[in-house]
Formats: structure tokens, C-alpha cells, sequence
């Protein structure tokens, strides 16, 4: 998994020509993704990887958290690429937009882009990356200095970039904090930008600002970059360390890992305002479920829920009491709820607004209620004896439902042994003995009785095999 | 007609499932009433109406949804029998709506229609709205195939 997501990074870096805007089409990146391959033909990884591998992949493997917008990634890649060819001075204003975009993301792997070239960076992760994903435990101070680092400029990248390669220990740290961070130079451009904390995140904040303006607004109930609502620059920090070391005493698997690094950047102002997360004093040592949860359409399957708990920030521009952001978390289920029922209730498309919408829903299952009276009395004045004949009901209800079903190729029989709920003994065992004794008696009566007789027989048997069918 | 939500699982069983469940309540009837006898319509049709509501209630899901527990419960305690309900490790939530007094923060639209809801759906009222509402989308499923079961039946019976 990791190697494939490495695959697609060094594609991305490879292809600086090809991106010199921000923003790229998704399809473009597939397209050239392509190029790489005529120029490092020696490389086999990224022979079928980027045309292949696609956001989806990419953000399976990191964990579906950080993975907000695959473009702005791949933008991001290519810019800061770029901004590697020039030396890193020149474009650094643009590289600060893609950091800030990264940011947002979570995602520092193009930002750390060895300073040696293509070539290099490329053979030196495929042998570094084997060895060195099973060895290094979680870092405490990894994910700080990493989360610090993502928040730079592109001014302190100059500097990162110009510092001489480390150990490529720390390429598998990055590989297992994130994932992603194939650049060598990593613990020593870390190292170095702590002294720049306070410059860089001040300098982070407009720009940080910016771009959360420009984001699209989430509908749901975290956001990320809700770090505008910071304070000040250097308390942060202090605060940052200890929830740090608080959210990493969980698992340091990788997604949890990323997750955690993700939220961290983004909790800037993490205990600013205190109860900005929902239930943060009852989880200040639990390491609380950081998935934010409306930040995509489905929850993150890969964490478990320790507490059950769902974290959630304050959107940009709105109140952080506890209580509007539970309001709001509930709002919004309760719209995804409607949307959910306006599927489902005919003729509901078209209205909007919730109280209509509403109403449309109640007398729906009112009129379903009523029609399941009015079924009833017929079913009641149709057979005034009471005999229900189960077989022979049997008999014909499944030639309707076999015409009903006609349009679905699955065939009686398994239909039911799946869909079976276990029922209480009692009655069904009566039930399959007498549709056994009448499977004995011929059908001669009923129009091609062959096939039904074929089914329902189909039907007990199957019944009386499937031990789970207690009915 | 399985539903592909994620998030809400709104699986509901085939026709034959509703069908099957609902001929053996019907021929429960037979043999549970033939010394009564009753010949006044109105109960049979109640007693039909009842039928169709538990197997309803039992092929949608027996005891894992919550408005068929409560439907059972209900048919359970006019029977005076008692339901078997199989222990299941739930999360308590202190959602319970009558507790809650800050109406006022909630939108007043949307919480009178679940009031509503809350008396049509069953077991609706000892539950929260948007819990409320994946009960109420489940509960459609599971009715207009019961609707459809039926009708397939009337018009087997009628047609001889």
C-alpha cells in the first residue's frame, strides 16, 4: 500500500514541466502521469501507478480524513515541485498557497521534496521504504515537529530544502506517520523550523484565512482549518505539545496516525476556546475519534470508536459554544435524514423545505397505514371463513410473486433462505410438513403446475436444509 | 429493495419474506379462533389488521429495529403474552425526548412534525428525531411491501 502511494507521489513530482498553475483538473494528472515513464524508464514502480491509481486509492491508503480534495493535492505537488526547480526563493509565495492548501489537507508529502532532484529521491525510498516501514515506532515528538513543519511557509522552505540530507531514518518515520513524506532532508528541516515556529504560523494565518474562504463550504460538522479563530501564535504551541502527547498515546497504525497528525495541524487554537470540541473534558487522556464527521459522506471505517464520541470543530464564522455545535451536529443529521426520506417518499423530489417535505412524509405512512386497513378488511370479506388455506394460498401467492419477481433474475427459493429472520419454532415446522404432503398431492388443478410445484417444493427444501430457517 | 446508504442502513427483506410471514399469521388465525368464532367482521379484520402488522413487524427485522420491538410489545400485551426480546449491548443515550426542555433551540418545524411522526411511527416516543427518522424510512419500506404482499394477496383470493 505504501509503495503504490509512493508511486503516485514520485509521479506527481516527476511531472514539474507539465503544472506550473495551482489548480489542476484531476484528469490532467492521470494524463501526464504518464510522462514519467519515458523519462525514468528504469523505474518500474510508476510504470501502470499513476494512470492507474487513482485519488480514490490514494486516499484509502492514507485514511479518508486527510483526503479532502484530491486536485488541490496533486496542485499542490506540482507546485511545490516547481517551486523546487526554481531554487525555491522565486515561487515561494505560491508554494506558501499550496502549503496553506496542504495544510487544509493535512498532507506535507509534496512539500518535502529532497532537494537533489528527481532521480535521487526516487531509488533511495524504494530501498528505503521496505526496511524501514516496520521498524520505527511512533515518535512523540514526530507528529509536533511534523505538524509544525506543515504549517510553514514556503520562505522557511528555502531553508529546509537547503538543508543537507538526514538519515533516511526519518523517511520511514514520515512513511509511518503519514504515509507519505518521502523526502530525506525531513528531521533536519524540522529541527530547523521549530526556532521559526512563532514567524511562520503568524505569517500562516492570513494566508490560512484565505484559503479556508475559498474552500468550499463542508456540510458537515468539522472543518479543518478552523484555525482562524486563533489567539495568539506561541500559546498555541504549548498547548498544541500536550494535546499532542495526549491524542498519540493511541495506536500508531497509520491512519490513526494521519488522522491524529491532521487534526493536530489543524488545532491550532486547539483549547482556546475549551469547549469548542463536544465532550473534550470527558476525553482529555482518552484519545478521542478525531473523525470529523461530516468532513466527508461517510465515516472513517478504519478507526475504531473508542468512545463513540464524534469530535467536532466550530465552523469558521460561528458561535464555538458547545451547545450551538451540538445544535448543529444534530441539524445536520437530521437533514441528511430528510434527504435520505425524500428518496423514499414518492413525488417528494420536487417539494423543498423541510416543513413541507415534512408533511409529505406523514401522510405518506398515514396513507400506507390506511391502505394496510383497508387490504385487511378485503382480505376479510374476501375469505369470510377465516380458512386460510396456507398451501393453497402458497400456491398462488407465489405464482404472483414469481410473476411480480419475473423482472429479477433471482429465484424464489434463495430469495428467501437469504432473507430469512430465525422464528420461533412452533408453527412453520406444521406449515413445511403439510407443503410437503401437498408437494405429494399433483397440482393438476393449477396451470403449469410443474414449475410452481418445482418452487414451492424448492422452498420447503430449501427451508428444511437451511438450518438457520427456524420457521 | 435494499437500500446502498452507508450511513443508514435501511436494509429491508424481499417480497417472499413479508409474504411468507404474513400467510403463516394468517393461518395462525385460523387455528388460534375456531372456537370463538367470530362472526362479526369488524374483528376479523382487526384480528387480519393485527396479523399483518406483527408478521409485518417480524420479517422486516423481528427485534433489531426499533419500531417493530415496540410493535411486537404492543401485540404482545393485548395477547398477554410476553416477547422475547435477545440482549443486545446498546449504548445508552440520554436522548429521550420528553427530557428535553431547551425546546426552544431546536427547530420548532421540524420538532412538531416529529411529534407527529412519533404517533404514527411505533415506539416512536422514546426516541430522538433524526433516530426518529431512520425508524420512519425503514418503517415505509417495510410497509409499502406489506402493502404490496397484501394486494397480491387479495387479488389471488379474488380472482378465484
Amino acid at each position: 500500500m505504501d509503495l503504490s502511494e509512493k508511486d503516485e507521489f514520485s509521479a506527481e513530482k516527476r511531472n514539474p514541466d507539465n503544472y506550473d498553475s495551482v489548480n489542476n483538473p484531476s484528469g490532467d494528472w492521470r494524463v501526464s502521469g504518464s510522462n514519467p515513464i519515458d523519462s525514468y524508464p528504469s523505474e518500474n514502480l510508476i510504470s501502470a501507478g499513476p494512470a492507474s491509481c487513482s485519488p480514490s486509492q490514494m486516499m484509502d491508503s492514507f485514511g479518508q480524513t486527510l483526503w479532502y480534495d484530491p486536485t488541490s493535492v496533486q496542485a499542490m505537488g506540482y507546485g511545490g515541485f516547481s517551486v523546487q526547480n526554481n531554487g525555491g526563493n522565486a515561487s515561494s509565495s505560491s508554494f506558501r498557497g499550496n502549503i496553506d492548501r496542504s495544510l487544509e489537507m493535512g498532507w506535507n508529502l509534496p512539500n518535502l521534496l529532497p532537494p537533489k532532484g528527481n532521480g535521487l529521491f526516487l531509488p533511495n525510498a524504494s530501498s528505503f521504504l521496505p526496511p524501514s516501514m516496520a521498524q520505527f515506532p511512533a515518535d512523540s515528538g514526530f507528529i509536533e515537529r511534523a505538524a509544525r513543519f506543515s504549517l510553514f511557509s514556503g520562505g522557511n522552505f528555502s531553508d529546509m530544502v537547503n538543508q543537507p540530507l538526514g538519515n533516511p531514518e526519518s523517511i520511514g518515520l514520515f512513511l509511518q506517520r503519514g504515509g507519505t513524506m518521502q523526502g530525506q532532508c525531513q528531521s533536519n528541516e524540522l529541527n530547523v523550523c521549530e526556532p521559526h515556529n512563532d514567524v511562520s504560523t503568524v505569517v500562516k494565518d492570513p494566508t490560512v484565512r484565505s484559503s479556508e474562504q475559498a474552500k468550499p463550504n463542508v456540510p458537515g460538522s468539522g472543518n479543518v482549518s478552523e484555525d482562524t479563530q486563533s489567539s495568539g501564535g506561541n500559546g498555541r504551541k504549548g498547548r498544541e505539545t500536550s494535546s499532542n502527547t495526549k491524542k498519540r498515546k493511541r495506536n500508531g497504525q497509520n491512519s490513526e496516525a494521519a488522522q491524529s497528525h491532521r487534526s493536530q495541524q489543524s488545532e491550532e487554537e486547539p483549547d482556546n476556546n475549551g469547549d469548542k470540541k463536544l465532550n473534550s473534558e470527558q476525553s482529555p487522556n482518552s484519545p478521542g475519534n478525531k473523525t470529523n464527521s461530516g468532513k466527508q459522506q461517510g465515516k472513517q471505517s478504519s478507526d475504531p470508536p473508542k468512545d463513540g464520541y464524534i469530535h467536532v470543530r466550530a465552523r469558521r464564522g460561528q458561535a464555538t459554544n458547545s451547545h450551538s455545535l451540538a445544535e448543529r451536529v444534530r441539524r445536520e443529521k437530521i437533514s441528511e435524514r430528510m434527504k435520505f426520506l425524500q428518496d423514499l417518499v414518492p413525488g417528494c423530489n420536487k417539494v423543498t423545505g423541510k416543513a413541507v417535505m415534512l408533511d409529505e412524509i406523514i401522510n405518506y405512512v398515514q396513507s400506507l397505514q390506511r391502505q394496510v386497513e383497508f387490504l385487511s378488511m378485503k382480505l376479510a370479506t374476501v375469505n369470510p371463513q377465516m380458512d386460510f388455506n396456507l398451501e393453497g394460498l402458497l400456491a398462488k401467492d407465489a405464482l404472483q410473486l414469481r410473476a411480480g419477481s419475473s423482472s429479477t433474475t433471482t429465484p424464489f427459493p434463495p430469495n428467501m433462505a437469504m432473507a430469512y429472520p430465525p422464528l420461533p419454532h412452533g408453527f412453520m415446522q406444521q406449515t413445511l410438513s403439510s407443503i410437503g404432503r401437498t408437494i405429494s398431492s399433483p397440482f393438476s388443478s393449477m396451470n403449469g403446475g410443474f414449475k410452481r410445484q418445482v418452487c414451492i417444493s424448492d422452498l420447503a427444501v430449501c427451508k428444511v436444509n437451511n438450518p438457520r430457517l427456524t420457521l | 429493495m435494499a437500500s446502498a446508504d452507508k450511513l443508514i442502513n435501511t436494509d429491508v427483506p424481499e417480497k417472499d419474506v413479508f409474504a411468507l410471514h404474513f400467510l403463516q399469521s394468517l393461518s395462525n388465525l385460523r387455528t388460534q379462533s375456531p372456537l370463538n368464532s367470530p362472526n362479526k367482521s369488524i374483528d376479523r379484520v382487526r384480528k387480519i389488521k393485527k396479523a399483518a402488522y406483527v408478521s409485518m413487524a417480524r420479517a422486516a427485522g423481528g427485534t433489531s429495529r426499533l419500531w417493530s420491538r415496540a410493535l411486537l410489545r404492543r401485540a404482545a400485551k393485548d395477547d398477554n403474552k410476553s416477547v422475547r426480546f435477545s440482549r443486545r449491548k446498546r449504548k445508552v443515550t440520554w436522548k429521550i425526548s420528553s427530557k428535553r426542555k431547551r425546546s426552544n433551540q431546536r427547530a420548532p418545524v421540524v420538532e412538531e412534525a416529529a411529534e407527529r411522526l412519533r404517533n404514527l411511527v411505533p415506539g416512536g416516543g422514546g426516541m430522538e428525531t433524526s433516530k426518529l427518522m431512520e425508524e420512519t424510512a425503514h418503517y415505509i419500506k417495510c410497509l409499502s411491501m406489506q402493502v404490496k404482499v397484501m394486494q397480491c394477496l387479495v387479488d389471488g383470493l379474488s380472482q378465484k
